[in-house]
């Protein structure tokens, strides 16, 4: 974008870039930091050591996935039927869920706390999984439809032709075409679920019952406002996510974009 | 030539074809998809609105939960609401919080962006900095956040050692400072998403418009601005309307890092209604009454901003077409 001929030219950007970055560096230096102060790598150990800690990993990977598996199959079904099947009053239903799409997380858990007390659900896995789809389905299934639309009509009359019901169709057509953008998507769910705390603070009340999210104050319960193995356990719990970033780099801003760019 | 209409119109769910218009033929050959819809409507739609009419029921009432007695008030909850200060603190809070987090994450993104276009060194490491504060948990980073800003964290040390020491204070601990903390820790995780989305909108800019700017005598800035920035409108639309709703439904930060405090200087819609939600004396009524509030504001300025940008760039549009003609 910016076109630097000389070579001062470059060195200055390059310098402005990395000041740049300096406030964005701090945290994470101040972070590692003080994990080590103290005990150095001791504060590792003991805070993996702590009973029910690798609960917490389990409780977010059993959320998260249940949650992938859940908005999959409902976005694709979905923009299939949107996209390539016969609905009557197709576009109410889908404005009708497009008006959920801004929806701000915090007004569903007055009513959804009231109704999980009353269905015996406060503390499942489910109070937290269902309000996660509901509130992803909506933008997944816009990004999902777009892409379907895209793909030409032809193909799937080509299917039938060939005397492949429905439920093939959807199989072994929409299924492996829309990969690409399902992908992208089943990564932001992932970040969206993982990252996830106001809902299980809220609905996962039970002793074992923690996510990732609350590991600090999970610890600073445990051992009275330790900081270095607070940090301990932010750091160990940032590294997945980090890695998960750097590996799915692509798919992650893809997603990202395609719910801005048109 | 196989006559495909019909080979496709053997499927059990098509019925005979008399109408007119093909479009409407078409469309009456497909095979239904209603139970196709079905799973996710009914996970979003049934849920959410099912949420909203119900607290909207709810915000009628007082009542503490559980097996508690639910007594009727009528509108009072929503009157409580009006008259509490909290709320005109939370809602300027968040106005705040929107106005500046929106300008430095345009700012910085595009920034970050129009730099990561051009070529310099270690370019997927600064974006990786960049982006962690979006990829991580908030939750799990407000604990460096704390490290950060308290008395003795790096903000005070930074500050001592360019000899600024006058300047060092509690910055989470008095109610002067702390909205301006949570307000830059949400700077320091927007920016990053800005920067993603317009990055992804750099790219779609054709490079002959700007070949074509340059031609024209343009310089660096001058593109970014007359030619850059203009198409990234829709973009930009967008962030201002997600920058919204994330101010409106704040909690985790403010309720991790200042707790909303002190004496409510940081307090955001979200995190009184999760107090109203979740503390012991909670009146799920009172939760509700603040929620529906929440919704009215998050439908109308959505809708608002919609409007306003697609009138901005439909305006911006015929006045290039104008040139254009001329």
């Amino acid at each position: 974008m910016f076109e630097t001929r000389s070579r001062r030219a470059r060195i200055i950007l390059q310098l402005v870039l990395t000041i740049a970055v300096i406030p964005f560096v701090i945290p994470l230096i101040a972070m590692l930091q003080t994990s080590f102060e103290g005990a150095g790598w001791g504060n590792y150990l003991a805070v993996v050591q702590v009973p029910g800690f690798p609960k917490f990993f389990v409780n977010t990977i059993i959320i998260a996935a249940a949650s992938i598996v859940i908005v999959y199959l409902a976005t694709l079904m979905a923009a299939f039927g949107f996209s390539k099947l016969r609905v009557r009053g197709k576009e109410v239903f889908f404005w009708l869920m497009m008006a959920a799409l801004t929806l701000p997380e915090v007004v569903l858990i007055a009513p959804l706390y009231t109704t999980a007390v009353k269905l015996g659900l406060l503390g499942t896995y489910w109070s937290v999984i269902l309000p996660i789809a509901a509130l992803q389905i909506p933008f997944t299934v816009l990004i999902a439809r777009g892409y379907v639309d895209g793909i030409p009509d032809a193909v799937f009359e080509a299917a039938r032709i060939d005397g492949a019901n429905t439920w093939r169709v959807f199989w072994s057509i929409l299924v492996p075409l829309s990969r690409p953008i399902a992908v992208a998507l089943m990564v932001l769910v992932l970040i969206y679920a993982w990252n996830s705390y106001l809902l299980p603070k809220v609905f996962l009340i039970d002793d074992g019952m923690g996510v990732v999210t609350q590991l600090p104050e999970f610890f600073r319960r445990q051992y009275n406002d330790d900081t270095p193995k607070i940090l301990a356990a932010s750091v160990i719990t940032a590294i997945p996510t980090i890695i998960a970033y750097i590996a799915l780099q692509r798919q992650f801003e893809r997603g990202m974009a395609a719910g801005a760019i048109k | 030539m196989i006559d495909t209409d019909r080979i496709v119109g053997s499927d059990r769910t098509a019925r005979p074809v008399q109408r007119d218009g093909r479009p409407q033929r078409r469309a009456r050959l497909l095979p239904g998809g209603l139970r196709w819809i079905l799973p996710g409507f009914a996970i979003s739609v049934g849920l959410i609105y099912y949420s909203i009419v119900y607290s909207g029921y709810l915000s009628f009432f007082d009542w503490p939960g559980g097996r508690a007695l639910m007594t009727p008030v009528g509108f009072q909850n929503y009157l409580t609401a009006l008259q509490d200060p909290v709320l005109w603190t939370a809602l300027r809070n968040t106005l705040i919080y929107f106005v500046v987090v929106f300008v430095v994450q345009v700012a910085g993104g595009t920034l970050f962006a129009a730099a990561m276009h051009s070529k310099v060194r270690l370019a997927n490491l600064y974006k990786v900095l960049v982006v962690i504060p979006v990829v991580v948990a908030p939750a799990t980073l407000a604990p460096a956040q704390i490290q950060v800003w308290q008395s003795d964290g790096t903000v005070n040390r930074i500050l001592g050692f360019f000899g600024l020491s006058s300047l060092e204070q509690s910055w989470i601990g008095q109610s002067t400072t702390s909205l301006l903390v949570v307000t830059l820790v949400g700077c320091w995780g927007a920016i990053g998403y800005g920067f993603i989305l317009i990055y992804a909108g750099m790219s779609q800019i054709d490079p002959e418009l700007i070949e074509a700017g340059r031609l024209d005598g343009a310089g660096n800035f001058r593109v970014l601005f007359s030619v850059v920035l203009p198409s990234l409108r829709p973009i930009i639309v967008s962030l201002a309307i997600l920058n919204f709703i994330t101010a409106l439904k704040l909690f985790d930060n403010p309720w991790l890092i200042t707790q909303g405090g002190p004496a409510h200087s940081s307090e955001f819609l979200g995190t009184m209604i999760y107090g109203e939600t979740a503390s012991t004396d909670r009146n799920l009524g009172y939760a509700s009454a603040l929620s529906i509030l929440v919704l009215v504001v998050a439908v109308a300025v959505s809708i608002f901003m919609q409007l306003r940008g697609r009138e901005r760039v439909a305006r911006a549009r015929g006045r290039r077409k104008e040139l254009a003609d001329v």
